[in-house]
């Protein structure tokens, strides 16, 4: 671009401020293209354009063979691509910001179209849309809120997990009339969640979620509304042809503006940027700025608005122009024009920098044109600003940024760059960053890209989303360079590549596998998984397959090959994965698809496989555990299913059954003949239990076998007892523990003493010691003492001593003459006649 | 990343609380949050139900409570990552469907992730449409500073009865994570199977990672904080868990149960539950536990009680000592007041009364618990399964225990209290005899309740309890103690347990096996010097310690041998530049880590002895304890348990 034309030269005041208006291109379709024929919704950030034939004008026919379709622009002209449409009428088409296309049919339908090449997810409104029908939606960053024919509002609030809701009924039945209505998208209201403006009557309704509240203005119907980027001001065309711009709260009143159009009512009425609004009639825009003051641009055809974060794009048929708030604040000196960026420290006015400023960086700009006439006065201007140097590089250096031009970009980066080789001290990081992301805006906004991002817009964007625009556009090289320039990742890239190789290419399945596997070979952090897919959705399944193997990530195969249908492999890798989930995950697909044996036959062999199954099935599904032991001939496994079963019966008959059966089937199994006999055991103690239920007045049902026998002696039934005792072959030892335990229940201490007459007991006498002593009966307990002969006298007089019989210990303590033990014993004694007794033995065995 | 950071586990637990706020206020206003009852005790150790309440949650549910009435259009669902609780959560979801005029707004975390078989079930249930899923990373929960839990309460009895290891993946993940943050361990150790299958998913893992992060191949090289990992799969072990704990911390867990660092104890034990300073006040708030009815109170045990913290870890045989000293001491200070003549030495003594009360209160609960403990030691019962353990355990002839387990079961011990002594006798002495095996099988069964047929099959397939088979079955089948009490000096006879010199005070004269093979790695000399059976000199550290971490295993392959499972050791390896690099920033003669990770649970008893053998290397080595839960013998028996 050699031509040098005044920075300035696109610049109009409006009040105190100044907008500029910039082409970015021309010539964006043939003159025969009438625009006028066409909806156009931009994508925000520089993004594609898509065009859509207005159904209700009437339309050249061009033979049967022309279908209906959405057409996918740059902002240069340049068609992306065709996307068919045979879904009928839109009712609605918007982009989100990472660039995907939204279009909502009649009957609720939502496509979303998430690469520009015309693949698409889409779900279903719902929520009434296919009853009543939707009449428009308005689209933020993020998502969206349609208007059905009920004048019910659904949002959807993203794309990857789309769940439209219904907001808050705006109470105006179905005849109600709208006249337009708008957004507040979710970040920028008070409540995190998305707010309508719907114009209705003269005044303004605020829906959201939970309420709908009436603003009771007069001022209307207004014919538009529009919220600005921040989501801070509202700008109403009301009914006497004026812009009205109030907050989005309704609370301030900021300026009025008389169109004078009177009733023609705009086409369009779009913010640029957060200053102000623009209104478009056919030919005609204006632009209203802060205060009312407004700037007129007249056209040959028919302006599409595309609005921006910094300002508002301006689509016609022959050129496509950018229309913003100067950025910053903005000086003019006497030479050039810099603009000043607004930084902290700088007290920028307009009064004083307007007209013969002498701003340090405009100055700055002006010696490097005197440098370059090799004119000693570069260095006098330096001096001159010495004191503010480093501001004015810093002020050169973002004033480039805002720069289209690429010759005023590099005058004012030479600016910069003269000015820091004075400064003893600078840090170049600004500079040099700013350079590269020139180089890099330069590079996306020539025209066969055509991606006219500003500097504000970039870093809004990040670069990471700028090389998925790219990717998008199929600017694969361009990506790359770009990606490796800052320094970014560029497996995606390589990804992306691959898969489009996948898609388009013609070659044969090998070629492909080995062009792709050659190019990203040695690469980290490559997805061959993703690659893939895409080979498997073009119908490339052993291109598919060879392309997988290539995959690092084991847990990343398996859902394609379980599409794939290669179900052994997907459940190999998922085992080899080590997460269960995705085991599991498996193995519930393939239950679905195969029929049982054959599912049994899969995971018989696979360990990991089969006890997922065994425990899930353990808790969910009992038939299929059974089936699963019996196919595994685990037989026992089997049995023991069914004696859970058994206990989870209430009714007795139900019990026994399953209890009869376990048995067989273990008693079929020669090593299992115990378990087999214990069942039928358990089964015969449940019928006597019932029995006793019946005769005694207690609860058996349930108990184990001793606790029965336990009871039974408690309450007396001895006879009982003792059946019990044979029937189960109860050893002697446990019986007598038990018929111990019972009788000490029951303070039976008469049949105790009779018992304690026998001669032998099988579990020695000193269990009856304990146990009576423990029920607090001293004198039953020492009935015992003198049986407990194999104990040695020590731990007999122990015993003695625990029931509080000290004369009897001591006599112990005699028989084995310890005159130690005595002592203690006599010091311990409190009654007379044991102190007494006790003297006496010490006298007996005291030397003399 | 800041890969050069030594682990600080107050940092997982703020990351926790984080997490855990971030998504209460992803969902706008006020909401009923409704918690899968097993992730309120592990989220209670850091979120007080006050902080909730701060983020809008208005009441908590359980989520196997059958849905009611709920305030609050906001419901959030908080649970693990389970079929049963995919099908809860879908069912009340319908079920607040179908009110009319209700319009409620569900969403769901799962924990510690969503899962593809939780998304497919709510998807089966078709209310996929209606609930925003999520997903909520808590893994590894820092029960104190030195231990961390992933508090996976089922973990023993999935890996080892089911074994579904699923534990192992979020062990694993766990771990990455640490990895992620601290850098690469430098060598990973392990005995088990189990160990082997999550190494290797962490080796998986990293390359993974390599994969998905290519930029930031720093992040994974080799830690210069942590010297390794030691990983013992719990299958290696499982006589340590079966005796009886014989610390104050262990005995607690024995008796009541510790859940969580909480136990329930008689209001009585506590006192005035105003004054209840120490452990009460900080955190027993800390969950929405709705108050227990009665008499029973929720106590925190844990480090902001001093006294518990010196308590926890002695053997109980000098714990009453312990408190008797401090009582006095606390007289003493009491006492103080007397002397205490012009205005500003009692202006002082009243600054030091709140402490005093508060450490007051602690030693009358600690007396309390100790008391009810002690009574419990005494009892015949107590004393006779001791007895049996001890025997057992020092390898006294089986058969001749058999009479006092026979007895225990004809006087009504508990079925966990004797199936445990039969676990241990089979685990020691490689299964019971055939004929003994019968004879207990019947007794058992007849004693309470044949339905334990099932529990018995349970324990055998767990292998903790098994009929001997004269086959020898493949190496490293099973755990030879007999050998290795010799090999690693699992008994020792003169334990000191008021000074102890030897982790086997933790057990009154049995050294944890698992503990001993972290010895192994970390304390070579003083091992084989016990091992030869020189007494180690005080528990004089190793001369070669920084030397001891690159030898792995070296110098016990024999004992190795007769532990059951593969033998891991894995050194993990980064570029030669970026570990020199990380060793010029960090010096190296920093103090290093050993993380030692208990796969299937761990027991107070070898925290205790791992914290004893953290105390003998202050200075050189820090250690790190990480478990999937904490467990003792009644738990592992009863996961095993049929009801």
């Amino acid at each position: 671009m050699a031509s040098a034309t005044a920075p300035t030269a696109d610049w109009e005041a409006v009040s105190d401020t100044f907008y500029r208006k910039i082409q970015l291109y021309t010539a964006l379709w043939d003159a025969d293209f009438n625009l006028n024929d066409y909806f156009l919704r931009g994508a925000p950030y520089g993004g594609a354009l898509a065009l859509w034939k207005d159904d209700s004008k009437p339309q050249p026919y061009r033979g049967p063979l022309s279908k209906p379709s959405i057409e996918l622009y740059s902002s240069a002209g340049r068609l992306i691509r065709k996307i068919a449409w045979d879904k009928g009428s839109i009712k609605g088409l918007g982009w989100s910001e990472d660039e995907k296309l939204l279009v909502v049919t009649q009957d609720g339908m939502v496509r979303c179209y998430y690469d520009l090449q015309g693949d698409f997810t889409q779900f279903s409104l719902g929520n009434g849309a296919e009853e009543y029908g939707v009449k428009e939606c308005r689209f933020w960053g993020v998502g969206f809120v349609a208007l059905l024919g009920n004048n019910k509002l659904v949002a959807v609030s993203r794309y990857d997990e789309p769940r439209p809701r219904q907001l808050a009924d705006p109470g105006l039945g179905e005849e109600g009339e709208i006249h337009s209505w708008a957004l507040i998208p979710p970040n920028y209201t008070l409540s995190r969640h998305v707010e309508v403006l719907i114009a209705t009557g003269a005044t303004i309704l605020v829906v959201d979620a939970s309420e709908t509240q009436d603003q009771v203005l007069q001022q209307g119907p207004f014919s538009h509304i529009a919220v600005s980027p921040n989501g801070k001001y509202v700008g109403l065309y009301t009914a006497e042809g004026k812009v009205w711009v109030i907050s989005s709260d309704f609370q301030d009143n900021l300026s009025e503006y008389d169109t004078g159009m009177g009733n023609n009512l705009p086409i369009d009425m779009q913010w640029c940027g957060n200053s102000s609004v623009v209104l478009v009639w056919e030919d005609e825009v204006h632009m209203v700025g802060p205060g009312g003051v407004a700037l007129r641009y007249y056209y040959d055809s028919r302006v599409h608005l595309v609005s921006e974060i910094d300002g508002v794009r301006l689509i016609t048929t022959d050129c496509c122009e950018f229309l913003q708030k100067v950025p910053g604040m903005h000086l003019w000196g006497p030479a050039v024009g810099v603009y000043e960026i607004q930084t902290e420290n700088v007290d920028v006015t307009e009064s004083i920098f307007r007209i013969g400023s002498t701003s340090p960086a405009s100055v700055l700009v002006d010696a490097i044109d005197q440098l370059e006439q090799c004119s000693p006065k570069a260095d006098d201007n330096i001096q001159l600003i010495r004191p503010q140097l480093a501001e004015a590089v810093d002020a050169c250096v973002k004033a480039a940024g805002q720069e289209f031009n690429v010759h005023w970009q590099k005058q004012l980066l030479k600016a910069a760059s003269f000015g820091k080789s004075v400064l003893e001290l600078y840090s170049s990081d600004e500079f040099v960053e700013m350079c590269e992301v020139l180089r890099v805006l330069n590079a996306v906004r020539y025209y066969e890209v055509g991606l006219p991002i500003t500097y504000e817009q970039f870093l809004r964007l990040t670069p990471e989303k700028l090389i998925q625009r790219l990717l998008n556009r199929q600017h694969h090289q361009l990506a790359v360079k770009i990606s490796e320039y800052l320094r970014l990742p560029t497996e995606k890239i390589y990804i992306h590549w691959a898969c489009m190789k996948v898609r388009v290419s013609t070659d044969d399945e090998d070629t492909i596998c080995r062009a792709v596997v050659a190019k990203l070979n040695g690469k980290h952090g490559i997805s061959f998984q993703e690659i893939a897919r895409t080979a498997y959705d073009e119908g490339r399944g052993r291109l598919a397959t060879q392309l997988l193997n290539y995959e690092p990530r084991a847990a990343l195969q398996v859902p394609l090959l379980l599409n794939m249908e290669e179900d052994e492999i997907a459940l190999d890798k998922a085992i080899e994965s080590g997460d269960t989930d995705l085991v599991s995950y498996v193995l519930l697909n393939l239950k679905k698809k195969h029929p049982l044996t054959n599912f049994f036959r899969i995971i018989n062999n696979r360990p990991v496989a089969s006890s997922l199954i065994e425990s899930s099935a353990r808790e969910q599904d009992r038939e299929l555990l059974k089936d699963m032991y019996y196919q595994d001939d685990r037989r026992v496994d089997g049995a023991l299913v069914i004696l859970r079963e058994s206990m989870e019966q209430e009714e007795l008959s139900a019990k026994l059954e399953k209890l009869k059966l376990a048995s067989k089937v273990l008693g079929d199994l020669k090593e299992h003949a115990l378990e087999s006999k214990t069942i039928d055991e358990s089964s015969r103690l449940l019928q006597l239990q019932e029995v006793y239920e019946k005769d005694l007045p207690q609860k058996f049902l349930g108990l184990s076998l001793n606790e029965t026998i336990l009871d039974l002696i408690r309450l007396g039934y001895n006879s009982r007892a003792s059946k019990l005792k044979s029937e189960f072959k109860v050893p002697e030892k446990r019986y007598w523990w038990l018929r111990l335990r019972g009788l000490v229940a029951k303070r039976d201490w008469g049949e105790i003493e009779e018992w304690s007459k026998q001669k032998k007991s099988p579990i020695g006498w000193e269990p009856f010691f304990n146990e009576c002593l423990a029920a607090r009966n001293s004198k039953v307990a020492a009935l015992f003492v003198p049986k407990c002969t194999h104990l040695p006298a020590a731990d007999r007089m122990d015993l003695w001593v625990k029931c509080g019989m000290l004369a009897k210990a001591g006599e112990e303590a005699l028989k084995v003459r310890d005159l130690n033990a005595l002592e203690k014993l006599r010091q311990r004694a409190k009654v007379q006649s044991e102190i007494g007794e006790l003297d006496r033995m010490i006298a007996q065995v005291k030397p003399k | 990343m800041a890969p050069t950071i030594a682990i600080d586990t107050a940092q997982i637990r703020e990351k926790a609380l984080a997490d855990l706020l971030a998504i209460l206020e992803g969902v706008r206003g006020k909401k009923t949050l409704v918690i899968d009852q097993s992730l309120s005790g592990p989220i209670g150790l850091f979120a007080k139900f006050s902080v909730l309440q701060d983020y809008g949650v208005d009441k908590v549910h359980w989520l196997h409570d059958a849905p009611g009435d709920i305030a609050q259009k906001n419901i959030l669902y908080l649970a693990r990552c389970t079929p049963k609780n995919a099908h809860l959560i879908a069912s009340q979801v319908k079920y607040y469907g179908k009110i009319p005029d209700q319009d409620v707004d569900c969403s769901a975390f799962f924990v510690p992730r969503r899962t593809l078989v939780c998304e497919k079930i709510l998807e089966e249930e078709g209310v996929v449409g209606d609930i925003t899923i999520g997903e909520y990373p808590l893994y590894f929960v820092p029960l104190e500073a030195d231990l961390l839990s992933l508090e996976l309460e089922h973990s023993f009895q999935e890996l080892y009865l089911h074994k579904d290891y699923t534990s192992i993946f979020y062990a694993a993940k766990a771990l990455m994570g640490i990895q992620q943050k601290h850098g690469l361990f430098p060598r990973i150790l392990g005995k088990g199977d189990n160990v082997r299958r999550l190494v290797d998913a962490l080796l998986r893992m990293r390359s993974e990672v390599t994969v998905d992060d290519a930029l930031n191949s720093f992040a994974l090289t080799p830690s210069s904080t942590i010297e390794n990992l030691i990983i013992i799969d719990r299958e290696t072990d499982f006589v340590t868990p079966l005796l009886t704990q014989l610390t104050y911390e262990g005995l607690i867990d024995e008796m009541y149960g510790i859940k969580n660092s909480k136990i329930e104890i008689d209001a009585s034990l506590v006192g005035n539950p105003q004054q209840n300073a120490p452990a009460g006040s900080s955190s027993t708030s800390a969950t929405s536990l709705p108050p227990q009815s009665g008499k029973k109170r929720t106590v925190v045990l844990d480090s902001s009680d001093k006294l518990y913290e010196d308590l926890r870890d002695t053997n109980f045989a000098i714990v009453g000592n312990l408190l008797n000293k401090v009582s006095r001491r606390l007289q003493a200070d009491y006492e103080g007041r007397h002397q205490a003549k012009t205005v500003t030495e009692i202006k002082q003594f009243v600054s030091k009364l709140g402490g005093l009360q508060a450490e007051h209160q602690s030693v009358r609960m600690h007396t309390g618990l100790a008391e009810e403990i002690m009574n419990h030691t005494r009892s015949d019962l107590f004393n006779k399964s001791l007895e049996v353990q001890q025997n057992l355990a020092a390898g006294s002839d089986a058969p001749t225990q058999h009479e006092n387990i026979e007895e225990l079961i004809y006087r009504g011990a508990s079925i966990e209290q004797v199936l445990r002594l039969l676990c241990i006798e089979s685990c020691v002495g490689a299964g019971l005899r055939p004929k003994d095996f019968e004879f207990f099988k019947r007794e058992i069964l007849q004693a309470y309740g044949y339905h334990h047929i099932l529990t018995l099959d349970a324990l055998e397939k767990m292998q903790l309890l098994q009929q001997r088979t004269s086959v020898q079955t493949a190496a490293n089948a099973r755990t030879s103690y007999s050998s290795l009490r010799k090999l690693l000096r699992l008994i020792v006879d003169e334990v000191n347990e008021h000074d102890p010199d030897d982790i086997s005070y933790v057990y009154s004269g049995y050294a944890p096996l698992s503990v001993r093979l972290v010895q192994c790695v970390i304390q070579k000399q003083y091992l084989q010097m016990t091992a030869k059976g020189g007494k180690g000199v005080g528990g004089a550290p190793d001369v070669n310690v920084v030397g001891a971490g690159s030898t792995g295993w070296k110098g016990f392959e024999e004992a190795l041998r007769n532990v059951k499972g593969k033998t891991v050791d894995e050194v993990q390896r980064g570029e030669d530049k970026a570990v020199r690099a990380r060793m010029i920033l960090n010096g190296q003669n920093e103090k290093k880590m050993t993380i030692v990770f208990f796969l299937g649970g761990c027991t107070y008893t070898e925290i205790a002895a791992l914290r004893f053998i953290g105390k003998q290397q202050e200075g050189k080595r820090k250690i790190l304890i990480c478990t999937t839960s904490i467990i003792n013998g009644s738990k592992m028996i009863q996961s095993a348990l049929v009801n």
